[in-house]
């Protein structure tokens, strides 16, 4: 008979007490706000504690989905959503992937590689869109003057919106790869060095060391990655805000969740906040995550089965 | 014995959480109303102010809150600044949090008109009804100032919420006498004139105006003196295209379309996208640049950044007809209201008498080159008096009055940062009809 690891009687609470303080964490600062959230969707909160809230139904949803020019505005700021998902998961992810087989390797500096690929997502985004901002100034800055070297030029954030959004998905890439990066070493530092050894032996190349060994046992960092790339990449909105700000034709839709409850859209310092509106294209965005994240994650778990048994 | 000890740890700690929590839960922040008894005279108070970002303006703050602390020395002033755009979220959160005593406060604006169909309340009527600013109609210092800034500006229901410290036009341009004058360019009082000066500047290689188009706002407000000169009545424009009678792309609108056309591509310097607010006026003091479409705010910056740079302003040329340009369009910037809640009212308004005092008001108008809303100040400022003869003129702007209807598109408003380089459009009157075209949207939403 299989012994009970924390006893009889009061001794077999345990567990459950100490998973408590997490779980009562976890309530309070996220189950907690994002069921409140859902609630708000359906009045017409300010969001200023003491003002009148209103039940009004799905109004804010009809208005966010189906009214006027601006659902199909939202719907456009929906579309940028997947498409800085789709960019920012591949190239964040392959990059990650590359830094990390480099970086893991036993040879002088990798500790200070390894240290300088991590430290940008520790400056947080004010710091981070401030360092690209100079970087990327127009008149005089460093890449302003290199492409002048080469007889061209850019306005960066302050060009065209295709050309805006592309610098805010480098930069968010730049911002993040460091993450990507330590998940994959922790995952490379768990393959046993006998088997690379073995495949050496064996007369493996370096490619087919990687397709064979290493990548179907990075199956669990891999997975890891993609669904943190995929669900972080659709709930950004940070670094919108600092580097462009409320630009026709550039936002995605976490940051339109930010201006519209914080009345940043009509470029009036006197806008109304819309927090109950604000939490509607909230909910939008969270079945849209969930949907995503759902498939990606089911996706990737039969791809783990598959590979690790 | 060890689990025991154990149970009884964690039982402990969650104890101790759920009582922690349930006690923030169970005390709410006191609500002191106006008239609670304020900590006595002699009781050290940290008065907390909130301001927006304006150098000259945090300047004089600065150098205010440093003497007023020496005459008051049981208060200390901890002033936070915050950039422009994100005043009224700060704003917000810290009355919320009860976590602010005196607020700057931009002028009353933007109330929902009669003829505006399902809109929301702007944020300031919203934090009164909610209570959270202070009714200061009975305070000595509000005689300081003139009754129609009181009324426009800072009343709401009959009492008054803010003391509105002045008026700024946003219509003008800056321009650089030397350079004018070394390149025999004429200051321009109509249109026309305004493009052969930049021609004139362009063909020397010198790029005509700058902006802080990195904030977005700072290249259409700079063109806000066109809407302007063709629609002189601001209030009405607002009121027309609410019931039609008046369209972003009628032949009127698309002349001021292929006006800013002009503006944005050729009067505005290459890179201006990339010049951040705060940085235009320094760039146009440095001499780079003929011409600076700008606040009036900015000739505190301008002075500042180049003591013996000569410059003028004149209102931003939209028309060939010389009386159509005699406006001075603007709003009623700054003013200073009170948290309801605070828990140094005494402080507070001890704050504001001093500030509204006729002589230190005049110092913080010279300071920032507001309009002055005191009877008793005078334009003693060079700002001051380049505006001076179109005060009479001065008109509240388009985007004091203006609520956009739910359901209209982004593109909705007149803004010149429309056009390329700064956003995609390169037709006039295909941007036109997109304007209105998203305009319409809202408005048929709410038939």
């Amino acid at each position: 008979m299989i012994g009970y690891h924390f006893g009889r009687g009061r001794a077999k609470w345990s567990p459950y007490l100490l998973l408590f303080p997490g779980i009562f964490i976890y309530l309070l600062i996220a189950l907690g706000p994002s069921l409140a959230t859902s609630v708000y969707s359906f009045t017409n909160a300010t969001g200023i504690k003491g003002a009148p809230i209103e039940w009004i139904g799905l109004d804010n949803y009809r208005e966010f989905l189906f009214m006027g020019q601006a659902s199909l505005d939202n719907y456009a700021a929906l579309g940028r959503t997947l498409v800085f998902c789709f960019f920012v998961t591949t190239i964040q992810f392959t990059l990650g992937l590359i830094v990390a087989i480099l970086v893991n390797q036993k040879l002088k500096g990798t500790n200070f590689f390894r240290t300088l690929f991590f430290m940008p997502v520790i400056l947080g985004a004010v710091i981070q869109g401030l360092i690209w901002s100079l970087f990327l100034y127009p008149l005089g800055g460093p890449v302003a003057r290199l492409l002048e070297f080469f007889g061209t030029s850019s306005e960066f954030f302050g060009g065209q919106p295709t050309e805006a959004f592309a610098w805010v998905i480098a930069v968010q890439i730049w911002a993040n790869m460091g993450t990507t990066m330590i998940i994959f070493i922790s995952g490379l530092q768990t393959i046993p060095d006998e088997l690379y050894e073995a495949a050496r032996i064996d007369g493996a190349s370096g490619w087919q060391v990687f397709q064979h060994v290493t990548w179907p046992l990075l199956t669990p960092s891999v997975n890891t990655n993609l669904l943190l790339n995929i669900i972080g990449s659709l709930q950004a909105w940070q670094l919108f805000l600092v580097l462009l700000g409320y630009r026709n034709g550039t936002q995605v839709l976490g940051y339109l969740v930010y201006a519209t409850g914080f009345g940043q859209t009509s470029g009036s310092v006197t806008s109304s906040f819309r927090q109950g509106y604000a939490a509607a294209a909230s909910i939008v965005l969270f079945f849209l995550v969930l949907i995503l994240g759902l498939a990606a994650q089911t996706v990737l778990q039969r791809r783990e089965e598959r590979i690790l048994g | 014995m060890r689990k025991t000890v154990l149970f009884s740890i964690v039982a402990l700690v969650i104890l101790s959480m759920l009582l922690s929590a349930c006690a923030s839960a169970a005390t709410p922040a006191p609500a002191v109303e106006g008239d609670a008894q304020a900590p006595a005279a002699a009781e050290k108070v940290t008065l907390k102010v909130l301001v927006h970002q304006n150098p000259p303006m945090v300047e004089f703050m600065e150098a205010f809150n440093k003497t007023f602390s020496e005459k008051y020395p049981n208060i200390t002033i901890d002033m936070a600044v915050v950039n422009a755009n994100d005043l009224s979220t700060v704003t917000q959160t810290r009355l919320t949090a009860n976590d602010v005593d005196v607020v700057d406060i931009f002028g009353f604006a933007n109330a929902a008109q009669s003829y505006m169909k399902n809109v929301d309340p702007p944020n300031w009527q919203t934090l009164i009804e909610a209570g959270y600013l202070l009714d200061i109609s009975d305070q000595p210092f509000i005689k300081n100032y003139d009754e129609a800034t009181i009324q426009d500006a800072g009343s709401y229901n009959g009492k008054v919420y803010s003391v509105n410290l002045g008026r700024v036009s946003y219509s003008g341009i800056y321009y650089n006498k030397d350079m004018f004058t070394a390149n025999n360019v004429a200051v321009p009082t109509t249109w026309s004139e305004l493009v052969a000066a930049c021609e004139t500047f362009s063909a020397a290689d010198i790029p005509c105006m700058t902006a802080g188009g990195k904030d977005g706002w700072p290249i259409f407000v700079g063109a806000y003196g066109l809407t302007g000169a063709l629609y002189p009545d601001q209030a009405a424009l607002v009121e027309g295209l609410w019931t039609g009678t008046i369209k972003w792309n009628d032949a009127k609108a698309v002349e001021m379309w292929d006006k800013m056309k002009v503006y944005a591509q050729d009067m505005m310097e290459s890179g201006a996208s990339g010049i951040a607010g705060d940085a235009a006026p320094g760039r146009f003091a440095s001499g780079a640049v003929a011409m600076f479409p700008g606040g009036t705010w900015y000739a505190s910056a301008i002075e500042a950044a180049e003591p013996s740079f000569e410059w003028g302003y004149i209102p931003f040329p939209g028309s060939d007809n010389p009386d159509d340009n005699k406006y001075l369009f603007g709003k009623y910037d700054q003013g200073w209201a009170v948290a309801a809640k605070t828990a140094n009212k005494d402080a507070a308004m001890l704050y504001l008498s001093e500030f509204s005092d006729p002589a230190n008001y005049q110092a913080f108008a010279n300071a920032v080159g507001f309009i002055p809303t005191q009877p008793t100040a005078t334009l003693d400022t060079q700002i001051g008096q380049e505006v001076a003869p179109y005060l009479a003129n001065f008109r509240v702007g388009y985007e004091q009055y203006w609520v956009a209807p739910k359901g209209a598109g982004q593109y909705a408003n007149p803004f010149a940062s429309y056009f390329k380089p700064f956003g995609t459009y390169d037709d006039s009157q295909e941007l036109a009809d997109k304007v209105q075209a998203d305009l319409q949207s809202g408005l048929d939403a709410n038939q």
